[in-house]
């Protein structure tokens, strides 16, 4: 870790997602922003109707999505679309939230949903905006969806491995838009792809993950996972006990999202305490430097502002090993001051937002790859997990892999069979021995909680922990 | 609302099937679901009241060589343009007479007010507390759910069904401690949600949790309550469930092609009287039956939807493909599957025949199956067992053993079947159960 080195000089070499980066040589897929023609000061009177007075939240959440799907070959239906779109209105009061939502994007739903909210303080409903969203235009196109399976194959070929896989995938587009009685946040859109890949030859069975481009290079990387799967396959579990472990950013990333992004949302930490205590709570001896950034994310998902509409900024959760701030939303923000909104984040117009993390980023440290390995002579490297956990209540994480290779030599030898390391979370942060110097954006997935699967994003360098508990 | 007369959905779906047929798909099928909620959630975020209105659909169409499924909010334009059918084709059921079918009255009782709502949350606290003193709600969700449903395809397929759902989820813990106890319940009507009773329930979890120690190695006799019964059932559906299990379950049958013991019997029923999703049609509006899958231990065939069973191994389909929202396809998946109860047969007496063994009150987790080790390990709790009475109660232990052994050691089923929202719902009655352990480690 360079200690000396201003951390905005660390951010800046970490910022992958720059905003001045030349695009990747990778397909991207477009369309226009729904919400133009919203007229948002009708919205505003609208909603200003519900609140009583200047401590009640009241926001709408306008949504559209697009998920467009190819399945494997030999599943019915070859070409999946889903277009939905709604509004919710949503009303908080002291302790108290309310929520109705609707599955159209019109003026009579509008109405009706805020009649919904008003029940609980009614008041004559101000004339409705006349348009909430543009129509859906023509179908969507594929060619990016359909060009992504041929260049699989095609690395695979070069990678001189074969063996039968099923592939889904997915391409998601969200537009939102959320207004209060105050402002409309400028529309946001996030445009990903998800996929997965049946491999029924391997322990799990199942590989999967999100990729912000498709193309060349993330086929490419898709291929150097599967078929380290492929060669991994009958390798024989690593030995229970404690051991000194070298991730790579993937898997570093979501560790950091179990040990770091999940233990410091407001919601997780009012389970064990109180959320405000945990500021300037050391949680790592090395100086681990750990942000929230929806807006450094790779552009196709990067956002300005979060679910509730607040504006996004670069927030520290872990600096220099200490906790700063954690995650929270409009509602754990009103309830404890010492909290930031802008980490409020929904996975439809059906459910309330909660504090979640978007884009993670630990900051690179000193250590190079070759330093790295021949720091951990004798341990053992994993590149990808499949899944982790984290315990709100006892603090407790695991983290799962299929396979993993040992280290020797300063190098990456025989592969290892599917394990878990696992621990509390802050003893696990203590062991962090070492950080890379490269940081990459890697380990982005699905995350599950409260009932809410949201897309998470992440970057990080390679992270050596020294005395995990490795279970085989 | 605008005050236009409403169109019914049934005419929505011939106008939308019209307008497929004349893009040219010849085999289409319109799905159409309405549905309204109110969830009431209590926990450290406060009180969350939700009212949503679900306005969905679906289609798929194309023709014999290949098809696309498209999904949406609201209603679609009949004049909207369709994909170019892709890939493989997605057959649809002939339409088939469907036998008598009397929907159950309950199905149009109103949604619980949220006042309701709050004081059934309330009732079920105030019962904890006077079961349990020390004990508190830590979470608490109520969602009451109706929706309809319409089904029109070009297959003759005409079918139209309504569904009613209640669902209880509580956690309970006890202060300045890490033990959780946590219950699910669901009903048609919320309002037959019995606060006493889910509180005892709870209570009794949470006692157990807090104050049971971990087993060492127990052998003996063990009576699993429903709760624990269907979670095991649960592990075992990929012996019961889909065209791969006649596979799996190959080489756990004996010679006389027995899967258990004379006493399990095993049916799936997506008409059961009283069930919580009864219905006559399943989602592609199959008719729904009762189709046993074990009887008196013999193995008779897997539970199969009408598009797994073409042209396989002798096997009755039933309607039995589901739609988890109108955004996804139909998958095949259990309706209501159960261990068949004995009627006469009450619990309290399987537990009274044993000097000694072990009572399982609940599951506290999924469970590991490994169908080709023939090994299974559920981690439970509960009490253990003198002279038919409960003696000390213990926590995070392993019931453990041969799958075989498990099915073959069911030498008692009581008469109270009790279903679970698992993968489907899922039911089974008390069983009394030979041959396993309890260990402290799986």
């Amino acid at each position: 870790m360079t200690a000396g080195s201003p951390v905005s000089a660390r951010i800046a070499q970490a910022d992958l997602g720059s905003r001045d980066a030349p695009a990747l040589p990778a397909r991207r897929y477009n369309r226009g922003m729904p919400f133009g023609a919203l007229d948002r000061p009708a919205l505003a009177r609208a909603l200003a109707q519900l609140a009583e007075g200047p401590d009640d939240l009241v926001d709408a959440f306008l949504e559209r999505v697009e998920v467009v799907e190819m399945p494997p070959a030999g599943e019915p239906a070859g070409l999946r679309l889903r277009r939905e779109e709604g509004v919710a209105v949503r009303l908080c009061r002291g302790e108290r939230s309310w929520l109705a939502s609707r599955d159209r994007l019109d003026r009579e739903s509008f109405v009706d949903a805020v009649r919904q909210v008003a029940r609980v303080h009614p008041r004559a409903v101000s004339p409705p905006p006349p348009t909430l969203v543009a129509p859906w235009g023509g179908l969507p196109g594929t060619s990016d969806l359909e060009a992504f399976p041929r260049g699989l194959d095609r690395a695979l070929r070069d990678k001189r491995v074969a063996f039968p896989y099923r592939l889904t995938l997915r391409r998601h587009r969200r537009d939102l838009q959320v207004a209060t009685p105050h402002l409309a946040a400028a529309p946001q859109s996030e445009t990903f792809y998800s996929f997965r890949v049946e491999i029924p030859w391997a322990g799990p069975g199942t590989l999967g993950g999100l990729l912000s481009e498709l193309g060349e290079p993330a086929a490419e990387a898709l291929a150097v996972r599967l078929a380290d799967a492929f060669r991994a396959r009958t390798a024989a579990p690593p030995a229970s006990g404690r051991a000194i472990v070298l991730l790579a950013p993937a898997a570093a990333a979501t560790l950091l999202h179990e040990a770091v992004a999940h233990a410091l949302e407001a919601d997780t930490l009012a389970e064990a305490g109180a959320p405000e205590a945990a500021h300037g709570v050391r949680l790592s001896a090395a100086p681990l430097d750990v942000l929230d950034d929806p807006g450094g994310a790779p552009r196709p998902v990067r956002r300005q502002s979060d679910d509730e509409g607040t504006p996004v900024m670069p927030r520290w959760l872990v600096r220099g090993g200490v906790v700063d701030q954690p995650l929270a939303d409009q509602r754990w923000a009103r309830r404890l001051p010492g909290l930031q909104p802008g980490a409020g984040r929904r996975d439809s117009r059906h459910r309330l937002p909660a504090p979640r993390s978007t884009y993670l980023r630990l900051l690179p440290g000193d250590r190079t790859l070759e330093e790295l390995l021949e720091r951990a002579n004798g341990g053992l490297y994993f590149a990808e997990p499949q899944r982790g956990r984290l315990d709100a209540k006892t603090g407790r994480f695991t983290l799962s892999f299929a396979h993993g290779r040992r280290i020797r030599d300063g190098g990456l030898h025989e592969p290892v069979g599917r394990c878990t390391i696992h621990g509390h979370f802050a003893e696990l942060l203590g062991t962090v021995a070492g950080i890379g110097v490269n940081a990459v954006v890697a380990g982005a997935g699905w995350c599950a909680k409260g009932g809410q699967r949201l897309p998470v994003w992440a970057a990080a360098p390679e992270l050596l922990l020294d005395g995990v508990e490795v279970t085989g | 609302m605008t005050g236009t007369p409403a169109v019914r959905p049934e005419d929505q779906a011939e106008e939308l099937l019209a307008a497929l047929r004349q893009a040219g798909l010849a085999e289409a099928e319109v799905y159409l679901k309405d549905g309204r909620s109110r969830r009431l959630a209590i926990g450290l975020a406060g009180a969350e009241h939700q009212v949503v209105v679900e306005e969905g659909w679906a289609v798929r169409a194309g023709d014999r060589r290949a098809a696309f499924f498209v999904a949406g909010t609201g209603r679609p334009l009949p004049g909207a343009p369709w994909p170019t059918p892709q890939g493989f084709p997605a057959p649809l059921p002939d339409a088939a007479p469907v036998l008598r079918w009397s929907e159950p009255p309950d199905l149009d009782s109103p949604l619980l007010t949220e006042l309701e709502a709050q004081a059934l949350l309330a009732a079920i606290e105030e019962a904890l507390v006077s079961e349990l003193p020390l004990a508190r709600l830590s979470a608490a969700e109520l969602e009451d759910g109706s929706s309809a449903s319409t089904l029109a395809s070009s297959r003759g397929v005409r079918a139209g069904w309504r569904q009613r759902v209640a669902i209880v989820r509580l956690v309970a813990s006890m202060p300045d401690s890490l033990v959780e106890a946590s219950l699910q319940q669901g009903a048609r009507d919320a309002r037959r949600l019995q606060p006493r009773a889910l509180a005892r329930a709870l209570a009794d979890r949470l006692a157990v949790r807090e104050r049971g120690i971990r087993p060492e190695r127990e052998t003996g006799d063990v009576v699993l309550a429903p709760a624990a019964a269907a979670r095991l059932l649960a592990g075992l559906l990929p012996l019961l469930v889909g065209p791969g299990a006649r596979d799996l379950v190959g080489p756990l049958l004996d010679a006389e092609g027995r899967l258990g013991s004379s006493a399990l019997s095993v049916v799936d029923d997506g008409r059961l009287s009283g069930g919580l999703l009864a219905a006559a049609v399943d989602g592609e509006g199959v008719p729904t039956r009762a189709v046993p899958l074990v009887e008196a231990g013999l193995y008779r065939q897997p539970l199969l939807a009408w598009w797994q069973a073409r042209g396989g191994a002798a096997a009755v389909a039933s309607g039995c493909s589901l739609r988890a929202s109108f955004r996804e396809m139909p998958a095949a998946g259990p309706t209501h599957l159960f261990v068949r109860p004995q009627e006469g047969i009450r619990p309290a007496a399987l537990v009274a025949a044993l000097d000694g063994g072990s009572y399982v009150l609940d599951a506290d987790g999924p469970g590991r199956f490994d169908f080709t080790a023939d090994r299974f390990a559920l981690p439970v709790c509960g009490f253990h067992l003198a002279a038919g009475a409960a003696r000390r109660p213990f926590a995070g232990g392993w019931l453990c053993g041969a799958i075989t052994a498990l099915l073959h050691g069911i030498v008692g089923v009581a008469r109270d079947l009790t279903f679970f929202p698992l993968a489907g719902m899922i039911g089974s009655p008390t069983l009394r159960i030979t041959g396993l352990e309890i260990r402290g480690e799986a």
